[in-house]
């Protein structure tokens, strides 16, 4: 009596590992589909930047999502100008959108004369300061 | 973008948690059944000690799932569930392993849960992490380089990597594995981009890295520091997303494992003992062996909890705690172990890519970096994949620093997960995180691949061989079958409650024919022999199958009935006394062994006292000299040469006039014998050179051949290996020269004496008789009933007239040899003549010494009352 109420708890035991796994691998298959959908619907529109401190021809157009603006050359968009820091603000594209936000920069980053404190979204045509220095936002909004 | 673990669906965690529950709780109540399975106890009875763990378990994961609930909304829901699964499992299974241990283990646990309510409760944990984490860091290394000065063993020997505590045991390096990951992700979520050159920017890790790896080497702790060296490996791809570092960690691994290979001994026996396991299975790779055979053992289903024995595999409790889980849940429990320990990993990688900071993303997926290889190198380790490393199966394995480390980076990943609905997600690359969780998931293929194999394709070759030792286990639960002789006396019975049986051998002098059964012995004799059916294995397949699914026991064994008569071996053994030497008597026309009388012997029933002793006396106990000894056949070679001439030539005038000349032993030998003067009879050299210069070598050989001196005879015990065959090595003249060293054993020449008794038909030896089938039938075991033709008829009758006895209806023929010492050895074989209406019988006598009366004394008593 006693062996067949144990085997039958191996046997419970074995099918709760397996309800609990079965779940656990389910939601892990659905999440996994969402994320790819999700993922293909994210075709990032370039970001082109421009700036008067490097003249008419800088503009730059990225379609990586993070672009890092700032003093260092290792940076994405370089302005080499002494009021700017050297890692001093980044663009992300997210929720399809491209957010800025500041790096703790020592000056600074200005939206129509607003000092960025939190990621913002950014528009075609906006025009950001980075301390003095302007940075224009074009933003070729693809089909 | 990823709605389905969104933290507004309470139900779901509920669910996970509660199927949690109950499975630890369904496996403790399995555990508390077990004792009672084990035993076949009637009623129901329960072993009510394991409720202890369940309710501990279910307290500490009521209290988290509180906590979690009220202060951590967001938190990812199937962390908890996750973390309970595998630490209930660990915990039951220590306890079940060891119940000290098992408390200690509770307690840490409770001790986790109180700090992971303690961590959620302070505010910005991750972030105090993060900015003190050099200081974390170097704390931690302090503690390990404190283990120099300080450190201990918890059971002594072995090496010193803990700290004591107040009575609690600290491993310093388990912690320092988390508070790494914290540093490195720290490091590098600092450096946004490296400025500088590549190695410029890494080098401080790689620094620090190197002196954590080389503090570990120096305190012998090489598993560790190769994890380290790993996770390290992992971080640096996943930071600065170059995937060629990852082509460093099996280069690393080479070169630190040919390094280690000849400068640690450590490493080195632990290679060895992987790459060649069976070269020493009791020595060095006696866990390594032991740790396959309990995972073989536990085949597909498992023997169940409680059931099966993983305590033969040494420290199962922590660092073989997987081989246990294998045994006892099989190739199905383990699967969905280390299918638990991905999905962890998943989760972990997931948190990572939903984590709003760099920092909490290296952190999460640092944890699963630190989950995944030390699950891949413990659980390929006991699987023999990779060289066993002494590191802990995270959640599971017995150690507080260990579990208490995995359950705080339970916290971490608990307070990532509830982190990332605040802010919206930062932007990143995915690819390194995509391509790193890939590689670790495939880690795990050869682990589920090997885990296949040992539990299906070679659980068979596995659990056969004779390192498994499970089989003194089933015969503590489940009675052995009796030894009995045909008239029902008994032998050997098996004696006890269940759980505690006991096999008794009921007449100690015959120990060395029946053998014993011992778990730290071995068997040896019938116990060995006929064991199969002794253990029940020749029930029906159906019996068998039932008792094994049900209590992991064969059924109990069958009785076996042997053809030795009581009586006649307590005559023989009594004739032998304290002489060494061997006594055969059977029945000359069927096979049957009478008496097997091998002396000095033992007691098998106090072989546990004894085996010291035993073992060093020069006596040799527990040989059975009726079958294993080979004694140098000596003059009772005259024997073989009388029986070729006379089958070459059957006329009485063909036996060549012998010489009166007497050797000292002959003449022992004619002294005790007394009526005739016969040097053939009493085995004088002189006869049986004479006798051999009227026969060619290969009349010889060919005679002796016929009578089996150079094979083998088949028995339900240990036999002594023939002496070379001299055709088949080549060397008839150096045989021919001096035959009478051909070694033989006692029963080889009892069955040659049967031959003659039985007008030169030789019968196969039989000793096991029959099994108790199913329903009590005694049913008789397939033996030969041919027999082999040695000499024609007439023949056979010259040969036995002209040994035959005055005035009893016996034949006989005495010899005596010289063994390898240089002490002399007396040989009798006898028979009875056809004048005896009785069961025909033959009997083969060696005593060491010189004992010719002796011999004719016991010979002529066992083949006169023998027929009664």
């Amino acid at each position: 009596m006693n062996a067949i109420i144990l085997l039958a708890l191996r046997i419970l035991i074995v099918i709760i590992l397996y309800i609990f796994l079965g779940r656990a691998i389910w939601l892990l298959w659905k999440s996994i589909g969402s994320q790819q959908a999700a993922e293909s619907r994210e075709v990032i529109p370039p970001l082109r930047l421009s700036s008067t401190l490097l003249g008419d021809h800088s503009a730059k157009s990225f379609t990586l999502p993070e672009v890092i603006i700032g003093r260092d050359p290792s940076c994405d968009f370089v302005l080499p100008h002494e009021l700017v820091s050297a890692r001093h603000g980044r663009f992300s594209f997210h929720q399809n959108q491209w957010w800025y936000e500041d790096l703790k920069s020592t000056n600074g980053s200005y939206l129509e004369d607003l000092r960025i404190e939190e990621p913002i979204v950014v528009k075609d045509g906006d025009v950001l300061f980075c301390s003095e220095v302007d940075v224009s936002i074009s933003i070729q909004e693809k089909s | 973008m990823n709605d389905t673990f969104a933290p507004s669906k309470p139900v779901r965690r509920f669910d996970a948690l509660i199927l949690a529950g109950i499975f630890v709780f369904l496996y403790a109540f399995a555990l508390a059944l077990a004792p009672a399975v084990r035993t076949h106890t009637r009623g129901f009875s329960l072993k009510l000690s394991y409720l202890l763990p369940f309710a501990g378990w279910l307290a500490g994961m009521l209290l988290l799932r509180q906590v979690v609930k009220k202060s951590l909304p967001g938190a990812d829901p199937w962390l908890l569930p996750i973390m309970g699964m595998l630490t209930g499992w660990g915990l039951l299974t220590v306890w079940r392993l060891s119940a000290a241990l098992g408390q200690k283990q509770l307690i840490w646990y409770l001790v986790g849960c109180l700090v992971i309510v303690l961590g959620i409760s302070m505010r910005n944990l991750v972030a105090t992490l993060k900015r003190y984490s050099t200081v974390w860091l170097v704390a931690g290394i302090l503690l390990v380089t404190l283990t120099f000065f300080l450190g201990v063993h918890p059971s002594g020997g072995g090496p010193r990597l803990w700290l004591n505590l107040f009575g609690v045991y600290l491993q310093p390096s388990e912690p320092l594995k988390l508070l790494m990951i914290v540093y490195l992700s720290a490091f590098f979520a600092d450096q946004i981009r490296p400025n500088i050159t590549l190695m410029a920017s890494i080098l401080p890790t790689v620094v620090i890295t190197a002196l954590i790896a080389v503090l570990l080497v120096f305190q012998q702790d090489l598993g560790t520091a190769a994890l380290f060296v790993c996770i390290y490996i992992f971080m640096l791809v996943l930071t600065t997303r170059r995937r060629r570092f990852l082509w460093i960690f099996p280069l690393v691994a080479l070169a630190a494992g040919v390094a280690g290979y000849f400068l640690f001994d450590v490493v080195r026996v632990r290679v060895d003992t992987w790459l060649n396991p069976w070269l020493q299975p009791a020595g060095a790779s006696y866990q390594l062996v032991q740790a396959q055979i309990a995972i073989a053992a536990g085949k597909v289903f498992g023997t169940g909890p409680g059931l099966g024995s993983p305590g033969f595999v040494p420290v199962a409790v922590s660092d073989f705690i997987f081989s246990a889980i294998a045994e006892e849940s099989g190739l199905l429990g383990t699967s969905a172990l280390l299918l638990l320990y991905l999905f962890l990993i998943v989760r972990g990688v997931h948190i990572a890519l939903e984590t709003k900071s760099t920092f909490g993303r290296y952190l999460a997926f640092g944890i699963s970096i630190y989950f995944a290889i030390q699950t891949f190198f413990i659980v390929g380790g006991n699987l023999s994949l990779v060289p066993l490393t002494g590191i802990t199966l995270p959640f599971l394995s017995y150690g507080g620093s260990s579990l208490l480390t995995s359950m705080i980076s339970i916290l971490l990943l608990l307070l990532l997960s509830a982190e990332r609905s605040r802010q919206p997600l930062p932007a990143y690359s995915r690819r390194p995180y995509h391509y790193l969780a890939t590689v670790l998931i495939l880690l795990f293929i050869p682990l589920f691949t090997k885990n296949l194999i040992i539990s299906v394709i070679n659980q068979e070759e596995l659990t056969s061989r004779p390192e498994n030792l499970r089989w003194a286990v089933y015969d503590q639960y489940s009675p052995r079958g009796d030894i009995v002789t045909l008239s029902n006396t008994d032998l050997a019975i098996t004696t006890g409650t269940p759980g505690q049986y006991e096999r008794l051998v009921t007449y100690p002098p015959l120990s060395n024919v029946i053998g014993y059964t011992n778990g730290l012995y071995g068997q040896t004799g019938l116990e060995r022999s006929l064991y199969p059916y002794l253990r029940g294995y020749g029930k029906p397949f159906s019996t068998y199958w039932q008792h094994e699914l049900l209590y992991n026991q064969p059924p109990p064994g069958s009785d076996v009935r042997v053809n030795l008569n009581l009586n006649l071996q307590i005559a023989a053994d009594e004739l032998l006394g304290d002489q060494k030497g061997a006594i055969v008597l059977m029945n000359a026309q069927t096979g049957e062994i009478y008496a097997l009388a091998s002396h000095p012997s033992f007691n098998a029933n106090t072989l546990a006292e004894e085996w010291e002793s035993l073992m060093a006396s020069p006596d040799a106990p527990l040989l059975n000299r009726t079958t294993q000894a080979a004694y140098p056949i000596g003059t009772l070679m005259n024997f073989f040469e009388l029986s070729a001439l006379w089958s070459e030539q059957s006329s009485m005038s063909a036996e060549p006039e012998l010489p009166f000349r007497l050797d000292i032993e002959c003449y022992r030998a004619m002294q005790a014998g007394a009526s005739s003067l016969d040097t053939l009879h009493y085995g004088c050299e002189s006869a049986a050179s004479v006798l051999r210069s009227s026969l060619t070598d290969l009349q010889l050989i060919e005679m002796a051949r016929a009578f089996g001196l150079f094979s083998a005879p088949t028995l339900a015990l240990e036999v002594a290996p023939a002496a070379e065959d001299p055709i088949a090595a080549g060397t008839m003249e150096a045989w021919f020269a001096a035959p009478e060293k051909t070694t033989v054993s006692p029963l080889q020449m009892a069955l040659a004496a049967a031959t003659l008794t039985n007008e030169g038909k030789q019968p196969a030896p039989k000793l096991a008789n029959s099994y108790q089938g199913e329903n009590g039938n005694w049913v008789a075991f397939a033996q030969s009933t041919s027999q082999q033709k040695v000499l024609d008829s007439t023949a056979a009758l010259r040969v036995r007239e002209r040994l035959s006895a005055e005035k009893q209806a016996i034949w006989y023929q005495i010899g005596h040899a010289t063994m390898a010492d240089g002490e002399p050895l007396t040989w009798y074989i006898g028979g009875t003549t056809p004048e005896w209406t009785g069961t025909p019988l033959a009997i083969a006598i060696a005593i060491e010494g010189s004992q010719p009366a002796l011999a004719l004394q016991i010979g002529s008593a066992l083949l006169n009352p023998a027929a009664q």
